[in-house]
């Protein structure tokens, strides 16, 4: 799968304009999604690449082949929840076990007050490779892959397949659809207290106390088209000519452009 | 998730395979019963192995490491999704932080005192829509540590009803790098009354449906069986018992065919979403109103519309280890 896209910067005073306007130039209301993102780095081995030992089992062929994989990329990889605003600033599904261990009988659980339970987070693998080079049109074009995980903790089985886990944002944004045009319209958001946390958190604390991590507080705005088949020229080349009639309709709204490659790098070093 | 025992008969290249001596051995063995298919079946599997445990060792008073295998595995009498089972990482990574009092169970079980050479294993299960993607993932993105050696099938295996028991057997052909038979493969799988199948599955939403089974296919009648226990009544070692117990029925069973076979039965972890399953019915049996205010329908996502749910996401787990077990070819 390939996905193509267009950029712009959302200064925050035109944020609620532009809501307004892709509104109307989609026919619909901007759908509010909140993500959870984890990012995960692949690891190996140190001083293992580009060994060669002796090759009496091995065809050199094979040996060959083999030093090219272990010399290949490597990439940081998302893994990316939906999560709902009653989500943050919320406990976690109280358990009888540890209420009776609680030592404050006071507070009687509220059974209606909402709750966040990490064991039941669905969770998406989202991989971005760098954006190809050398691209003829002129949209961020690369290849991607998304594919939906057991939900709960998924730390345990991204470890067994090679990742560990660096650290975690949020998205917030709203979303619309054009044909086969996605728009999102989104920013990031930081977690408070930094990022000494070495686990995803199983719980999230109040969106308010979420911190903005562009100070000024700008969005940005994705117009991206996934394509089933990148190696099928025609329909890539469709799907850039599309992005490009949007670039036009929204002209006096904002600047759609292709993103600086080297700055969607997702390839570990 | 029935309680199932897997059988391998390896051949030679250009050899006949064993599929046809088992089948005449089973006729022969139960007379009485009417041997006619009730059904196809069929696997995948794709093993992956480390990259780095396939370069011979340079170093050679340096003891080969043990290699790490991933393994993709479908089935197709567990349609809802696929398997995935793989090595745990040689050093786990720290972690320094005890958020997570409850960790993991390990590789500790009780089933099976016999530890086997090769590292612990992680069991995961994804839709099916996603199986194929994850695999392509594996190979173009991680080939520094993952580089997949072959491909296995059962194209065509047919399905027996033998007494209590049924019987999955079939041809296992190597599909990738080049095509060949391996052997032949048999999954017995129990039908008769099990404590296993009086543990509700528990739903998304956190209620549990009593005698659903949604995985196992033998309908077992829970309630005619006599079997209608409340989640006090089972214990963790019952569930040890009861696998020990159907696994030398399965035995006897394959013992009376007079066939020689690899086996895997009792192996590492067998049984451990049984348990996982029971503790989580004793939880929710033991409090009040416990469950998680589901929230039916959650803000959506950027990534997409949620999968269809998966009645039952971790049936199928055993048999998916013994299947694995027995085709995991060193190489």
């Amino acid at each position: 799968m390939h996905e193509q896209s267009l950029f712009a910067s959302v200064p925050v005073h035109q944020h609620h304009e532009l809501l307004q306007q892709l509104a109307g130039l989609t026919a619909m209301q901007p759908r509010h999604c909140l993500e959870r993102r984890l990012i995960f780095k692949a690891y190996r081995k140190p001083g293992m690449a580009g060994r060669i030992g002796a090759s009496q089992d091995l065809q050199q062929g094979d040996l060959q082949r083999l030093n090219k994989m272990l010399n290949g990329n490597m990439y940081y990889t998302q893994v990316v929840g939906p999560v709902s605003e009653s989500d943050f600033g919320s406990t976690a599904p109280v358990d009888r076990d540890t209420q009776m261990a609680g030592m404050d009988d006071s507070k009687p659980y509220d059974s209606s007050s909402p709750s966040y339970d990490y064991e039941r987070q669905p969770w998406k693998l989202e991989f971005r490779d760098i954006p190809e080079a050398g691209t003829r049109s002129a949209v961020t074009s690369r290849l991607m892959s998304s594919a939906t995980l057991p939900r709960g903790d998924v730390v345990e089985a991204m470890n067994a397949w090679g990742y560990h886990f660096i650290t975690e944002y949020v998205v917030e944004g709203d979303m619309f659809v054009l044909n086969d045009i996605a728009i999102f319209l989104h920013r990031v958001l930081h977690y408070p207290g930094g990022d000494e946390s070495s686990l995803p958190r199983r719980q999230l604390p109040a969106l308010k106390d979420m911190t903005l991590f562009e100070k000024s507080g700008s969005y940005v705005l994705q117009a991206f088209i996934i394509v089933q088949d990148g190696s099928n020229q025609e329909t890539m080349k469709t799907a850039s000519q599309h992005l490009f009639g949007l670039r036009e309709q929204l002209k006096s709204a904002v600047l759609l452009e292709q993103a600086d490659r080297l700055s969607l790098d997702t390839r570990a070093k | 998730m029935p309680i199932t025992g897997v059988y391998f008969i390896p051949s030679n290249p250009n050899a006949s395979t064993a599929l046809q001596v088992i089948t005449e051995r089973l006729r022969a063995a139960f007379p009485n019963e009417e041997l006619t298919p009730i059904g196809r079946w069929g696997l995948e599997q794709k093993l992956l192995r480390d990259t780095q445990g396939l370069l011979p060792s340079s170093n050679s008073n340096k003891k080969p490491s043990n290699p790490r295998y991933m393994q993709f595995l479908s089935l197709t009498h567990y349609p809802t999704h696929g398997f995935i089972y793989t090595s745990e990482p040689e050093k786990p990574i720290p972690v320094p932080n005890q958020n997570q009092t409850q960790g993991a169970p390990g590789p500790v079980n009780a089933i099976a005192p016999d530890h086997s050479p090769s590292p612990p294993m992680v069991m995961t299960t994804i839709p099916p829509s996603s199986y194929g993607t994850l695999f392509q993932h594996f190979t173009y993105a991680c080939q520094p540590f993952w580089s997949h050696r072959f491909t296995l099938a059962v194209p065509n295996g047919i399905v027996y009803e033998v007494g209590d028991f049924r019987v999955r057997l079939g041809d296992v052909r190597q599909t990738f790098p080049t095509a060949r038979v391996r052997g032949t493969v048999v999954e017995i799988e129990w039908c008769g009354p099990s404590v296993v199948e009086a543990i509700p599955v528990d739903r998304e939403d956190g209620s549990f449906d009593v005698g659903v089974g949604a995985g196992g296919d033998c309908d077992v009648d829970v309630e005619g069986a006599g079997i209608d226990l409340a989640s006090s009544a089972i214990e963790e070692s019952d569930i040890d018992a009861e696998y020990a117990a159907t696994a030398s029925l399965i035995r006897e069973f394959w013992g009376r065919l007079g066939v020689e076979a690899r086996e895997a039965i009792l192996i590492p972890n067998v049984g451990r979403e049984v348990k996982d399953r029971l503790r989580r019915w004793k939880k929710a049996g033991s409090g009040a109103d416990t469950r998680a205010d589901t929230k039916v329908d959650k803000t959506g996502s950027v990534v997409g519309e949620r999968a269809e749910e998966d009645p039952d996401p971790w049936s199928g787990a055993d048999v998916a280890r013994q299947f694995m077990e027995v085709l995991r070819f060193n190489r």
